[in-house]
């Protein structure tokens, strides 16, 4: 039998070279250490004897799948207020105890030879969005891009990313306030350009559906009066440039604007303007994990309604410092004005101030783990609100790379 | 005034607008080394950009919007593959709007295609394994022979884009494969006489293994206890003892990474601490196999910096 005579076989060359060996062995020394040589040379005899790698073809896994991209991005917290809160973001922890911030699907892939494709699906507890689902085209002719489905606008700094990309646990305040707590986003499309001019200017113009209570607000909003010309969508113009001042420091600077009808009244209008500006270090010099960066971002309103204009502005500035490869520490500081007779938010009559601190730990590049805490002082609020959260975030999957 | 800006944003433009007469191929590679090859392969043909410098890490690039416009402009783009470019240059590609250096453009080329690959997983993996590839181990340019393959693959790519050079960049990329495979039997010649245990060496990350396999070195253990993962105080703690039991003379590690670890080990150890370059420093004109000469010169002089010899 075939399953038999093996073993037998080795026992046999076994029982053989211990016999073979016997001899030699009782000449040696009763107990001769085995010392660092000896491990080193069995060792090294170890790794030479280990089989040698097959000859490998050259793309052993040249039959890759045609699967797109996946990965899943979950962002849960613990807070706690002192007071009830008021905050904006859609995705911010908002109530004391446990908080499910989002979990993210995002799906992307290359279509064909002209196109991708980037979905990004949000789960609450209680149900899904669609974030984002566009295509960009990859070879327009002219240094032009084009982008259709449901996206995010280009407005600021901010506005286009998601959660998994800000510093902070929580949305800035104008941004909630003036866009909605899902930021500024809309089926439509966008066409952008890249100018030949010898640094990076981007000039990006995007029209989409002004509807949307969190997507659109200051727009039609949650009281979409439906598009009957035009000037019944919003309409969405950024320019960005970047300028690498040296190997080192990077600064980016933005202008945006965005109008489109407003809900308050056939043919009235709303305005959003704003500027960003962020400077950032990351030496370039071996060894060094230091990334400094400094935000700023300030944004302003002007809204006809029925028998005013009303105008607000707000903005934060943000600093980030990342100190170690695995730490880092954040602070913030925002203001937002209010003005009397706001249809969208009647209580919000003052000035609101937040400043905001954060201490963020990257076991790997895959988790991340923030304390935060802030201090919110709203005028029409007798005492200031303070907040404390501790955010865990973990990604899976092919989670692609992020813009700069 | 009108006609001021209108004068002053025409001159612009047509000052912008390139030369025809200078139409040389322009290349953008991921990484320094292999911009280093492209110059030597293309010589005065092309002209050469490399998105990232040899300081830093390959996998954590930043994705400088500057790159975009460099990318924008390209003809060829050399990328290492293996997805160690994945976490900064899918969102700078797609920014470029340049259609012929996509994956599947004609312009587009991953140099991992054409060399033999190791470390290919042949089992499942997953990221409780650390930061594999999965494509296999992306660090192959440290071995000049592969250097040598890669020259011979972006000259067939750069005959395609530029057929009226075609003779000069296959003679330049032969010549410098032949002196990458000089290069590598004079060196694997001179490390042949090292003594078995002399060969063991602790590397900072899983990068060097065609290195050590073309020097016929031992990895005996990494710094990082996963690829990817910082290391932690049980596992430098276990390298130290590995390292005095199965003695290792040298660290090898690229200088991006901290140097706080691989300092310790080497003085308790003890050992020597070799910091070398992360690629070649094509910024300063360093040659292809200059850099490697340099990596396995300096690997050497660590080994037998103690006997003597």
């Amino acid at each position: 039998m075939h399953f038999e005579s093996r073993p037998l076989t080795a026992l046999g060359l076994a029982f053989g070279l211990w016999a073979a060996a016997a001899p030699a062995l009782a000449q040696a020394p009763a107990e001769a250490p085995v010392d660092d040589q000896d491990v080193a040379d069995i060792l090294d005899a170890l790794t030479h004897d280990a089989p040698a790698p097959q000859a490998a073809p050259i793309r052993p896994q040249g039959a890759q799948s045609m699967n797109p991209d996946l990965s899943f991005i979950l962002d849960g917290s613990l807070a706690g207020f002192s007071r009830t809160p008021d905050q904006r973001g859609g995705h911010d922890p908002s109530k004391n105890g446990f908080n499910l911030q989002q979990l993210e699907l995002s799906v992307r892939s290359v279509v064909d030879p002209f196109w991708r494709f980037d979905g990004n699906l949000v789960f609450s507890q209680y149900g899904v969005e669609v974030e984002e689902a566009y295509a960009t085209t990859t070879a327009l002719p002219h240094d032009l891009q084009l982008r259709a489905g449901q996206f995010l606008t280009r407005f600021g700094r901010l506005n286009p990313t998601h959660p998994h990309a800000w510093e902070f646990v929580d949305q800035p305040l104008v941004l909630g306030k003036f866009f909605g707590g899902e930021g500024n986003r809309g089926l439509g499309t966008e066409l952008s350009w890249l100018s030949p001019l010898p640094w990076y200017l981007e000039v990006v113009g995007s029209a989409t559906e002004a509807g949307g209570a969190s997507t659109a607000r200051s727009f039609f909003g949650g009281q979409d009066l439906g598009v009957q010309g035009p000037l019944d969508l919003q309409y969405t113009g950024a320019i960005k440039q970047f300028f690498p001042l040296s190997d080192a420091w990077s600064l980016s600077w933005g202008l945006s604007g965005a109008t489109g009808p407003n809900s308050s009244g056939r043919s009235n209008r709303s305005d959003i303007y704003g500027t960003d500006l962020y400077l950032k270090y990351r030496p370039a010099t071996s060894g060094d994990p230091t990334v400094i960066g400094l935000t700023c971002e300030a944004l302003a309103r002007r809204r006809q309604v029925p028998g005013a204009v009303l105008g607000d502005m707000g903005g934060y500035a943000s600093a980030f410092w990342k100190f170690d490869p695995s730490w880092a520490v954040a602070a913030r500081y925002e203001s937002v004005t209010g003005t009397a007779n706001d249809p969208l938010d009647p209580e919000w009559t003052g000035g609101r101030q937040r400043a905001s601190a954060n201490l963020t730990y990257w076991p790997s590049e895959f988790t991340r783990i923030r304390l935060q805490g802030s201090a919110d002082v709203r005028r029409w609020v007798s005492e200031p609100t303070y907040a404390a959260m501790l955010a865990f975030e973990t990604v899976i999957g092919a989670h692609g790379a992020h813009a700069f | 005034m009108r006609n001021w800006i209108t004068g002053l944003l025409f001159g612009g433009l047509v000052a912008l607008t390139p030369l025809a007469a200078e139409a040389k191929v322009k290349v953008v590679t991921s990484l320094p080394t292999l911009a280093a090859i492209a110059r030597e392969v293309g010589g005065d043909d092309v002209e050469v950009t490399s998105l990232a410098n040899p300081n830093q890490d390959a996998h954590f690039v930043d994705a400088r919007p500057n790159l975009a416009l460099a990318l924008n402009k390209a003809d060829l783009l050399v990328v290492v593959g293996l997805e160690l470019e994945t976490g900064w240059l899918p969102t700078l590609l797609t920014g470029s709007r340049n259609g012929r250096i996509q994956p599947g453009g004609n312009g587009y080329l991953d140099a991992s295609t054409l060399v033999p690959l190791k470390q290919i997983p042949q089992q499942k993996i997953d990221r409780g394994m650390g930061d594999i590839h999965p494509g296999g181990n992306p660090h192959y340019l440290t071995d000049p022979r592969n250097g040598g393959r890669v020259a011979v693959g972006i000259a067939n790519k750069l005959a395609s884009l530029d057929p009226a050079n075609a003779a000069a960049f296959k003679r330049r990329a032969n010549a410098l494969k032949a002196g990458a495979d000089a290069l590598a039997g004079s060196q694997s010649k001179r490390f042949a006489d090292l003594q078995v245990i002399e060969r063991h060496v602790v590397t900072y990350h899983n990068s060097w293994i065609y290195f050590l396999d073309w020097l016929n070195l031992i990895a005996i253990g990494t710094i990082e206890p996963k690829p990817g993962i910082s290391p932690d105080p049980g596992h430098v703690a276990w390298l130290l003892g590995h390292m005095r039991k199965v003695h290792a003379d040298v660290i090898m590690q690229e200088a991006y990474y901290p140097t706080r670890i691989g300092s310790l080990l080497a003085s308790k150890a003890p050992a020597t601490l070799v910091v070398l370059p992360g690629g070649a420093d094509f910024a300063k004109g360093q040659t292809y196999l200059d850099y490697v000469k340099e990596l396995a010169d300096k690997t050497y002089a660590a080994i037998v910096k103690d006997t003597g010899r």
